[in-house]
């Protein structure tokens, strides 16, 4: 634990940016292009600063002035390729470490940037009176595949009539890929926006609309912006489009903005937000920030809720009419989202990445408070457990989620999570399920501190801090003081603990600086001579993903005089605890039962056992620890939980675990809740698929009609005739819920032949057939979704005689009349669509399992082009969903390929996104099974996606890095040939052999063929193929500084390649630029280094005296007069070989330390060695190279920095 | 012959309707031409058949006259067999001969003709009373006509009043109507189709994208709509009040703001509320500010 206390803020930067102007002069939809300047007010804090670092991606970038006068500049991005060099090189642990490593060399919380500028000479002077410095950039954007995003309809008429928009977007700081800034969220400053735009256009961004002025031509207008709360440039942004404009008509600082012929939709899906900012202002006892605020919908939407400063971007397809039910609340809580991030995270923002997790932390925290307040207490405690569940799943899976990472410079090898293929020392390295679950883990532990401190001191808290800021940020002219309005760990647990008094380190360190959830195995006895209750708890502290626990835990025993709370205390080696009884198993037989909430009820006792006072424990009740608790109690201990507790988290427990009594009393017991309209919606949805599992369970025992359908026709049917459904009136919600997930789970049930029952189908079939909605207030769409949701439950795999294809003669009779059903709707909603189309959603879902169950050929064909762009995005989904599926089920090539393709070329993000994240999850193949899908083409081809196809969008690059993940593994994929030269490592008997699989070639080893060295763990069955420009490639010559610690006389390790390479050097060059300053780049050198120690540490058992851990200075060849070591004529490591190696790193360390100075012409000739080489690798270079060349094409003709 | 005494038979019996002696008398010429052919004879001259019909005819007719007369002679009303082979005799005909003429083995079997239904003049429609001529119009004057002419018939059936049947009713014609749209429209464009052999089956109108998705997928149908308005008036009002309201508000920057009228409607000109822009202080809804004159930036 690193936090110091109450650490102020340090800049990492030389310089404090006080103002920026953003000017954005000109937007061509048609060319989809943007052009401007920015100006940033900064004051050195240094004497003598020279050199500027900003962010920048994909800008071209015409000019840069420092107070008028020229400067000369660099643009060099690193990320745009990770791994340079067409090395063989195919392992994940490599890419991930040199990605990180790439992020870290732009990242702006390191003082690092893509963009250097160096301040002329004549100011150096005027540096050392602190005076203020105006950098003045200008700069174009053209076709940007990032930050910005242009949606232009191809219809007829001007831009306008065709509802052409542009926005802008990004996953955490992005602001870089539309204008230069300082890209981080700790340096604030206040801004000044002017956006030129089609006077037939709205411009709308952050901060209050000073006014809005013709051109002269009168055929354009300038919106300015002033922002005067110091804000960080990701918070910043834009949207422009031919909007219509809705003041809110509660408050008019509120500003709605909407594509054409939505108003009516917006007008009803905003005229609750009021309400949220109310509770909000209420409960923090502190007005809204900002001095007004603007929502925007827009389509093609990266997330649905992104938050800015004073304006929150949402997709447009939360717009709903008042006849929708289902999206209502979705899109509450959307804009409940919004609006908390609104205090935490724009106007509060974070001081460092590691934390994120307060600001993430406290608006989901609110956020719930809201959800607490509109959809009640129920809904709240359901929502906690939906999202415990879902955390602790995903920790369980992958190993864990750690939210206060902590990274101290040079001990990278302690990586705080080795379960993970990706870095989480930066936002942009995380995987986006990573992410989400970060941020659920976030507001989770927000509560458990509410729990411990209580909540009154909690919302204490966020109001002093953001009375802090908001102190803070009206000193104008004080920057220095805007650092209260960053916020820390430690500023916030400062807080905490002034504000409560209480000590919350342990909770803290349990679940913030330590990553993994708890999970608890109970079981019980009564001892019945004692009265006492023995209590085992045991925990799995072992695996993945979880932690040990240790503290306090409360158990709740209902008992029949009454419900006991017990604090029991969870130690080293304690398991059992002893829990007195209070009553005497069933003294009065007529007594009423008092419940914990003070309720006291009746209850048929007779099924409990006579001899104990139990009804039911509950273990950790108040979900006060992140655990996974699997308690063993006696079924009709959870029939009692499940009528009789109040709870909504202990009857969905009860639930979950009748799933394993299949008796007649769980039934009865599941009925009942069913039919039960005091209880909760949400557990008698969940009761009906409990109900169904369990009917299928019975099946031979089960009497009566199918579960459920007398149920269903005495709820929902016409009372003269049973068979016909009442037309439709969803007044009600919760009978409305019910209503849809009724026949979805009945459609579940099974009869002996594994079918499902005829009766139901045709129970189903009626509710199509009599459905009614024209007397319905709403619409009926969600409904009529469901009722295919459950035709396609009721499907079973068709008896298939020796694999003939299918045809319409063969179909059976009954998938004959679902599929009628189902070409109607799908056709009907061609005619009159459904909204968000959901019965097209549906249909697919329907149509691909009825391929997948083999009563229709299979066939892509049909969700291909649903999947085509210019469909509702949802469709899109669900028809892609359904090509990933076949893609696995058929093995097709083809079908992948077309997936990647889309994920490449496809113009919305969101699609390309969810693609990746969905054949993730549903892979056509793993590491753990062979497949004709893998070879090595598609290797090369996701490789060279997430290398550089993904640059421009940080969310897909982690998506194509999951998928990778999830294909191939961490190491070298199987399908890859050995490389053709190599050495196998055994790192078991630590001795190098010439790769087994190769005959030894005869001085075929040259400069273009590197040798390759395969190591091989036979421990871990994984074999790391390290190739020679390992060595070189991420590292830059500066390493060599340190060679001099180095003793002369260590023998060389066995992984050590002697290789030099032009291509490496070339690659060095184009990502770390040459400067001056060299500890900068040796920031960005650590993980490099780091990472292939990491690799050589393999071998560092040192087993012999003379062996030495390996050192980074012995890997690094940097001399390119070097002759090429043949490793192919060895048969083994000689001696003296390796004292031959030492000679030529001996040698190369004097020479480079007398090149030092040529470095950057030196450079250059390497660069067109490289060039001349990789002719095959032109194209792909040229789109780097084009986002690049401005910057490039500038410093050779402007003066070189290097001079 | 025994074909022929059918027909003869049958000849008192109906009506004597034109077309009824024609056939007898076509039967007759048939029944005399097979006998020819029997005979031996290969064509005949149309008199000639004519005459030895005509003979045929007389024939019988005298057979079926006196076995009539025989038969009344004994106070009967229908003749026996004994009338007709008494009427033969004295006609000088053998009768033992006829068993073996009716066996005979070139006998030839003439079908009977074919019998017509008697067409069934219908009935005039008869619907109320017919009405007298009053007292004041003078019976020479023609008769009204017939009622269900002049007079209003309510054609009215008895409601189904049953529920059940009504939803079944309903349900099927709605479902027949969809179905026989949808047919119509995957007939009339591009389909899609889920089984290969079989094109037709289950035909799939074509999935087309569309230029801004969204609008159809958010934004009610007109059914929904009216849906809406028939069972809730209150979003009604709402919305002829936005439009009523829309067009005050161009209305008034029209007047206010000549700069307006150069943009394209529905693009910059803030649609709000007329009654309440006074109030309202939204920087959006203030008018565009003209340039100022050369204002060098």
């Amino acid at each position: 634990m690193n936090r110091k206390k109450d650490k102020g803020f340090e800049s990492p930067r030389p310089y404090k940016l006080t103002h920026q102007v953003v000017c954005i002069n000109n937007i061509n939809f048609q060319r989809k292009s943007v052009i401007g300047f920015v100006e940033l007010t900064i004051f050195p804090t240094v004497v003598n600063l020279n050199r500027i670092k900003l962010n920048s991606k994909q800008c071209r970038i015409y000019r840069v002035r420092v107070n008028d006068l020229e400067a000369p500049f660099i643009y060099n991005d690193p990320t745009l390729e990770v791994c340079h060099h067409e090395s063989k090189q195919r392992n994940l642990n490599y890419f991930s470490s040199a990605y990180a490593a790439a992020v870290s060399a732009v990242d702006p919380d390191a003082g690092n940037g893509e963009l250097s500028i160096k301040v002329p000479s004549e100011l150096w002077k005027q540096g050392d009176e602190m005076k203020v410095l105006k950098v003045y950039i200008e700069f174009s954007l053209d076709q940007p595949k990032g930050g910005l995003h242009f949606v232009v309809p191809d219809v007829e008429g001007s831009m306008a009539e065709r509802g052409a928009h542009v926005f802008s977007f990004g996953y955490q700081n992005s602001t870089r890929f539309w204008f230069p800034c300082v890209d981080s969220y700790s340096e604030l400053c206040t801004w000044k926006l002017e956006f030129t735009v089609d006077a037939s256009m709205v411009a709308v961004s952050c901060g209050d609309l000073v006014e809005t002025i013709y051109t002269h031509d009168m055929r354009k207008k300038t919106y300015h912006y002033m922002l005067a709360i110091p804000t960080a440039a990701p918070n910043i942004s834009l949207a422009v489009g031919p909007f219509e404009i809705l003041v809110d008509p509660y408050m008019h600082e509120v500003t709605h903005f909407c594509l054409p012929q939505l108003l009516p939709l917006l007008k009803h899906s905003m005229s609750f937000l009021h309400e949220i900012f109310e509770f909000y202002e209420e409960i923090l006892t502190c007005r809204y920030p900002y001095s007004c605020f603007k929502t925007v919908f827009i389509d093609e939407a990266y997330v649905q809720v992104s938050s800015y400063a004073s304006m929150s971007i949402f997709s447009t397809n939360l717009l709903h009419s008042g006849m929708i039910i289902d999206q209502t609340p979705l899109t509450r809580r959307c804009l409940a989202q919004a609006l908390a991030q609104q205090f935490f995270g724009c106007f509060i923002s974070r001081m460092s990445w590691s934390d994120e997790w307060v600001l993430k932390g406290i608006s989901g925290y609110i956020y719930g408070l809201y959800l607490k307040k509109t959809f009640g207490v129920n809904e709240y405690r359901h929502w906690i457990k939906e999202e415990l569940d879902k955390i602790v799943d995903y920790e369980l899976k992958t190993g864990g989620v750690l939210l206060h990472p902590t990274f101290t410079g040079g001990k990278e090898k302690e990586n705080p999570t080795p379960h993970l293929h990706f870095s989480i020392k930066h936002p942009h390295t995380l995987s986006w399920e990573y992410y989400k679950m970060f941020q659920c883990k976030a507001h989770l532990v927000m509560r458990l501190i509410e729990n411990r401190i209580s909540m009154e001191f909690m919302l204490q808290v966020f109001n002093k801090l953001l009375s802090l800021a908001s102190t803070a940020s009206s000193q104008k002219y004080q920057s220095h003081m805007w650092s209260q309005m960053l916020l820390s760990t430690s500023g916030f647990l400062k807080s905490i603990s002034n504000v409560s008094g209480k000590d919350i380190g342990p909770l803290i360190k349990q679940w913030v600086d330590q990553s993994g959830v708890v999970k608890f195995f109970g079981s019980f006895a009564f001892n019945r001579k004692r009265n006492v209750l023995e209590l085992e708890i045991r925990q799995d502290y072992t695996s993945s993903g979880t932690q040990k626990y240790v503290g306090p835990i409360k158990v709740t025993v209902q008992e029949l005089d009454g419900s006991f709370n017990h604090t029991l205390q969870i130690e080293e080696n304690s398991l059992k605890h002893d829990i007195p009884c209070h009553s005497k198993s069933r003294r009065n037989k007529k007594k009423k039962i008092p419940l914990m909430n003070g309720e006291e009820v009746d209850m048929d006792l007779s099924a409990m056992d006579a001899d104990s006072p139990l009804l039911w424990i509950r273990i950790d009740p108040d979900m006060s620890i992140l655990r996974k608790v699997e308690f063993e109690q006696a079924d009709f201990m959870w029939q009692y939980q499940l009528r009789y507790e109040r709870d909504v988290v202990a009857q969905e427990e009860a639930i979950s675990a009748l799933e394993k009594f299949p008796t007649a009393a769980s039934r009865l017991a599941l009925t009942d809740i069913l039919e039960q309209d005091q209880c909760f919606y949400k557990v008698r949805m969940q009761a009906c698929f409990c109900l169904a599992k369990i009917a299928n369970a019975m099946m031979s025992t089960w009497t009566g009609p199918p579960a459920m359908k007398s149920l269903f026709t005495r709820m929902f049917c016409c009372k003269s005739c049973p068979n016909i459904v009442k037309t439709n009136n969803f007044i009600n919600f919760q009978s409305y819920f019910l209503q849809k997930t009724m026949p979805v789970a009945m459609a579940l049930l099974r009869d002996v032949h594994n079918l499902c029952p005829k009766e139901v189908l045709n129970f189903i079939l009626d509710l199509i057939k009599y459905n009614d909605n024209r007397k319905n207030k709403f619409s009926d769409n969600y409904y009529r979704a469901e009722l295919i949701d459950a035709l396609t439950n009721s499907l079973t795999p068709a008896i298939s005689i020796n694999n003939e294809v299918r045809t319409v003669d063969s179909l059976n009779p009954d998938v004959r009349l679902i599929l009628e059903e189902i070409t109607r709707f799908l056709n009907m909603e061609k005619l009159l669509p459904s909204y968000r189309n959901t019965i097209t959603v549906s249909c697919l879902r329907a149509i691909r399992m009825l391929q997948k169950n083999g009563h229709i050929p299979s066939d892509p064909s049909l969700f291909k082009s649903y999947a085509e762009y210019g469909h509702f995005v949802d469709v899109r989904i669900a028809a892609l969903e359904a090509v990933v599926d076949y893609t696995r089920v058929d093995r097709s090539a083809d079908e992948f390929q077309w997936l990647l393709d889309m994920v490449q070329n496809d113009p919305v993000h969101y699609v390309r996104h969810k693609i990746l994240s969905m054949l993730a999850k549903n892979p056509p193949f793993t590491k753990a099974a062979e497949s004709s899908l893998c070879n090595e083409a598609l290797v090369d081809q996701l490789w060279k996606l997430m290398n550089s196809g993904t640059s421009h969008d940080r969310r897909l690059r982690c998506d194509a890095v999951n998928l990778y993940h999830t294909l191939f593994g961490l190491t070298r994929p199987s399908c890859l040939p050995l490389p053709e030269l190599g050495l196998v490592l055994n790192l078991k008997e630590k001795k190098a052999v010439l790769n087994p699989t190769i005959k030894p070639e005869q001085g075929s080893g040259g400069p273009e063929l590197p040798p390759a060295v395969v190591f091989t763990s036979s421990l871990e069955e994984e074999h790391v193929v390290m190739e020679p420009p390992l060595g070189g490639m991420v590292l830059p010559p500066q390493g060599l500084k340190r060679k001099a610690e180095t003793p002369l006389a260590s023998p060389p390790e066995p992984g050590q390649v002697l290789q030099e390479e032009p291509v490496v050097k070339g690659g060095i060059k184009s990502r770390f630029p040459t400067q001056e300053e060299e500890d900068i780049d040796m920031d960005t050198v650590h993980d490099s280094q780091a990472f292939i120690y990491h690799h050589l540490s393999m071998l560092d058992r040192p087993s012999t005296p003379g062996r030495e851990p390996p050192t980074m200075e012995q890997t690094i060849m940097s001399m390119p007069a070097t002759p090429i070591p043949l490793f192919s004529k060895e048969s083994t490591l000689s001696s003296k070989h390796g004292g031959e190696h030492h000679h030529h790193h001996h040698h190369h360390h004097h020479h480079e330390h007398k090149k030092k100075k040529k470095k950057h012409k030196h450079k250059h000739k390497h660069k067109h060695k490289h060039d001349s080489k990789d002719k095959d690798k032109e194209k792909e270079r040229d789109s780097h190279t084009f986002s690049n060349s401005p910057a490039s094409g500038r410093s050779m003709r402007s003066p070189s920095l290097s001079d | 012959m025994l074909t022929g005494e059918r027909s003869g038979g049958n000849k008192t019996s109906t009506s004597p309707a034109e077309n009824y002696y024609l056939a007898r008398r076509r039967t007759l010429q048939v029944v005399v031409s097979s006998l020819l052919t029997e005979c031996g004879f290969e064509s005949a001259e149309k008199a000639a058949v004519e005459t030895l019909t005509e003979m045929m005819q007389s024939y019988i007719t005298e057979v079926g006259r006196c076995a009539k007369a025989n038969c009344e002679h004994t106070a009967r009303s229908t003749p026996t067999l004994s009338d007709v082979v008494i009427t033969l005799v004295e006609m000088g005909f053998n009768v033992d001969t006829l068993q073996g003429h009716a066996k005979r083995s070139q006998r030839m079997v003439i079908t009977a003709p074919p019998v017509t239904n008697a067409p069934v003049i219908p009935k005039s429609l008869v619907t109320g009373q017919k009405r007298t001529h009053p007292a004041y119009i003078p019976s020479h004057f023609p008769e009204f006509p017939d009622p269900h002419t002049y007079i209003k018939t309510p054609t009215f059936r008895e409601p189904v009043s049953e529920y059940q049947v009504v939803r079944e009713k309903a349900a099927s014609q709605r479902r027949d109507v969809e179905r026989a749209l949808t047919r119509f429209m995957a007939k009339t464009g591009e389909t899609q189709s889920l089984f290969k052999d079989d094109l037709t089956a289950f035909p799939l109108i074509a999935a087309r994208p569309s230029s801004i998705p969204y609008l159809s997928a958010l934004l009610p149908s007109e059914l929904e709509l009216q849906t809406l308005e028939e069972t809730d008036s209150s979003e009604q009002d709402d919305q002829t009040d936005t439009e009523n309201n829309l067009n005050n508000t161009i209305h008034d920057d029209a007047g206010a703001d000549k700069e307006n009228a150069v943009l394209p409607p529905g693009g910059g000109v803030p649609t709000v509320k007329s009654n309440e822009e006074n109030m309202i202080d939204n920087p959006y809804l203030r008018p565009v500010k003209k340039p100022k004159v050369r204002r060098k930036k």
